[in-house]
């Protein structure tokens, strides 16, 4: 017991000791990880993965001797040369390639403009000319004639179908009020069928018409009065 | 001059010869006389009395005079000391005795009993039962068919319902439903369409026209409670289509085809096959298909021999003849659920008048008149009362009449109302 008081500590010391304390390398041992390491970095270089630091140097050792940063890597600055190169020769073909697309671009944008703008005048006018031609007829009471007086404007109608071959027209058959809802839808029916009648003897493609009857059910004027019933006993066309 | 005075007095005679047979519409279902039923206040337990009575009394009361076949007499007169002689020294010849309860859980109980007031003994006795989301009117709508049944042998109407197009807003109309008694408005479509043409199977199946795809199609329900989808066309646009009415048996749809030249054509689509067929033949416009009561014949309106007049055919399109005589524009038949009258309407001087055609007399008899018009008839199902709309109070309302057309009642306030139908089946 009188030893131990000496002897365990000592045993710990001696055990620490040795652990934290690496035999010194050898000169063989360094060359040999020196080495490795450049092969690492040069591996690390090829696969564009370049190590900017050299592991084996310190931050301050670094900066005050970078001749050894410098020379660490044998061929980096040549490698690292051409590849700067490389990069930059892309770089110029990429911004030229870039400006030449965004040229093209700008170039079709405006054209695409000018035909969407050629488009709407076209689309405008085609507006204009349908709203001049598709003008609104009249019948008299529980009649289905086309009136001399709309002879006029069914020709502009069918003017305009020719003037457009791809316009298609829907034909609304309307009534006045009086007479029930059921007859007058086949009332207006009959009048939408008028109309199309009339437009074929102008040589318009019945195909290019639906016809459609809202009997009473859509009148534009409600007052039970003639000068009402006379505006809602119509036929009207509408683009479709 | 004596011969000018003879000649008028003549035509005065005329006339009044000719108004008597105007006005000698009382036809068997309404022309007996009315059974006065007196009805003393309800007892009530668990109940306010004016809750009861506007929310029952007053209901039973307007149900049972539209009956035509009660008048009620309400008098607080006692009802316990030797009750029935006190009514019957009133003039009723029955006494309606109420007695009403909720309990505490809400279930409502009502025993309702009739008493013959000259021989003194009880001609009705019937206790109803109902859980607490029936409202009260339910109620006396139930008690008011069962005296009904009671004293004609059919039970009567005030259960029932009136389903009919409204409109929403310009262009825009829809489909509603709503009680008898015009309580209980329901939208049953929502389609931000026109929605036309109602018609109501039997079994209360829909079926309508309805222009939210564009063109108007049919719609409706092919089983009872079921989902609203398209009959008609079944691919494509069928043109000009109008007018749906279901056979009696709801297995086939009456309907109109317009064609491009012109022509309406009544057609007839079998739910099952999903075949359709014309019975016309595209002459002229022919609309308003409404089937007899056994589905075998289809009166109409053609306009095949000038103005629009009433005929009848076959369901297979033969055995066609022409039903109105007189006038120039009568359109809109409606057949009596027992098959003895066709409902029309007749133009005159601008607007339209109710009439009925009475095929066992041959004979046409006015029902309204007035300078307001009467359009869009269709009958109770027990046969006692057209609905129809009428523009009487300004714009186009539902209104019910008797077959002699002297008790018009608004049914609803609401205006823009077109195509009433009634039926027992909703």
């Amino acid at each position: 017991m009188r030893y131990g008081t000496y002897l365990v500590p000592a045993a710990i010391v001696l055990t620490l000791g040795s652990l934290a304390c690496k035999p010194p390398k050898t000169a063989e041992q360094i060359k040999q990880e020196t080495q490795a390491a450049f092969n690492e970095g040069y591996q690390a270089f090829k696969d564009g993965k370049a190590r900017e630091t050299n592991p084996y140097l310190s931050e301050k050792e670094a900066k005050e001797n970078p001749h050894k940063m410098q020379g660490w890597y044998e061929g980096w600055d040549k490698a690292k040369a051409d590849k700067d190169a490389a990069d930059k020769v892309a770089a110029e073909k990429a911004a030229a390639d870039e400006a030449a697309r965004k040229a093209a671009a700008e170039k079709a944008a405006a054209e695409e403009a000018a035909r969407k703008a050629a488009e709407a005048e076209k689309a405008a006018a085609y507006q204009k000319a349908a709203e001049a031609a598709l003008k609104t007829i009249h019948f008299d009471f529980d009649k289905s004639d086309i009136k001399e007086g709309d002879r006029a404007l069914l020709q502009g109608i069918a003017d305009f179908m020719k003037a457009y071959p791809a316009a298609k027209v829907e034909i609304e058959g309307h009534c006045d009020e009086r007479g029930t809802n059921e007859y007058n839808l086949a009332l207006g029916n009959r009048r939408a069928a008028a109309a199309l009648a009339y437009l074929k003897t102008l040589g318009v493609d019945e195909a290019r018409f639906t016809t459609i009857s809202y009997g009473k059910e859509k009148p534009l004027c409600t007052e039970a009065k003639e000068a009402c019933w006379s505006q809602n006993r119509r036929g009207e066309f509408k683009l479709k | 001059m004596p011969r000018f005075l003879v000649r008028t007095f003549l035509f005065a005679l005329a006339a009044l010869a000719l108004q008597a047979q105007q006005t000698e519409v009382v036809l068997s279902a309404s022309s007996s006389a009315k059974l006065v039923l007196g009805m003393a206040p309800p007892k009530l337990s668990g109940l306010e009395e004016a809750q009861v009575a506007t929310e029952f009394t007053a209901v039973l009361k307007r149900d049972l005079d539209e009956t035509g076949v009660f008048a009620v007499l309400q008098e607080r007169l006692p009802a316990d000391s030797a009750p029935a002689k006190a009514w019957k020294e009133a003039g009723a010849q029955w006494l309606l005795s109420l007695r009403l309860a909720r309990a505490a859980t809400g279930e409502l109980t009502l025993d309702a009993s009739a008493l013959d007031t000259a021989a003194e003994k009880a001609v009705f006795t019937k206790p109803y039962k109902a859980d607490r989301l029936v409202p009260l009117r339910r109620l006396a709508h139930a008690l008011a068919d069962d005296l009904v049944a009671r004293l004609t042998g059919e039970r009567g109407v005030a259960s029932s319902r009136v389903v009919f197009i409204r409109q929403m807003a310009p262009g825009v109309k829809e489909l509603f439903q709503i009680d008898r008694d015009g309580a209980n408005l329901i939208q049953l479509t929502r389609h931000g369409s026109l929605t036309l043409s109602p018609t109501v199977a039997a079994d209360g199946r829909l079926a309508y026209v309805t222009y939210k795809g564009g063109a108007p199609e049919i719609w409706g329900q092919r089983r009872r409670d079921g989902a609203h989808e398209k009959l008609y066309p079944a691919s494509g646009s069928g043109g000009m289509v109008s007018s749906p009415a279901w056979s009696p048996d709801g297995r086939r749809l009456a309907f109109v085809q317009g064609d491009r030249r012109g022509n309406s054509d009544i057609m007839v689509l079998d739910l099952d096959s999903g075949r359709a067929r014309r019975l016309t033949d595209g002459n002229g416009i022919n609309t308003e298909p409404s089937w007899n009561p056994n589905g075998t014949q289809i009166a109409f309106t053609s306009d095949r021999e000038g103005g629009p007049q009433v005929f009848l055919m076959q369901d297979d399109g033969s055995n066609l003849r022409r039903l109105t005589a007189e006038g120039m524009y009568n359109a809109s038949p409606a057949w009596s659920p027992n098959g003895a009258m066709i409902a029309y309407v007749s133009r005159f001087e601008g607007k339209f008048d109710l009439f009925i055609y009475k095929l066992g007399e041959g004979k046409a008899y006015q029902i309204t008149t007035g300078v307001s018009t009467s359009e869009s008839p269709a009958w109770s199902p027990d046969e006692r009362r057209l609905v129809f709309t009428s523009n009487r109070f300004g714009s186009m309302q539902i209104f019910t009449t008797d077959l002699s057309g002297r008790q018009v009642v608004r049914m609803t306030e609401l205006s823009g109302c077109q195509s009433p139908r009634w039926t027992r089946g909703r």
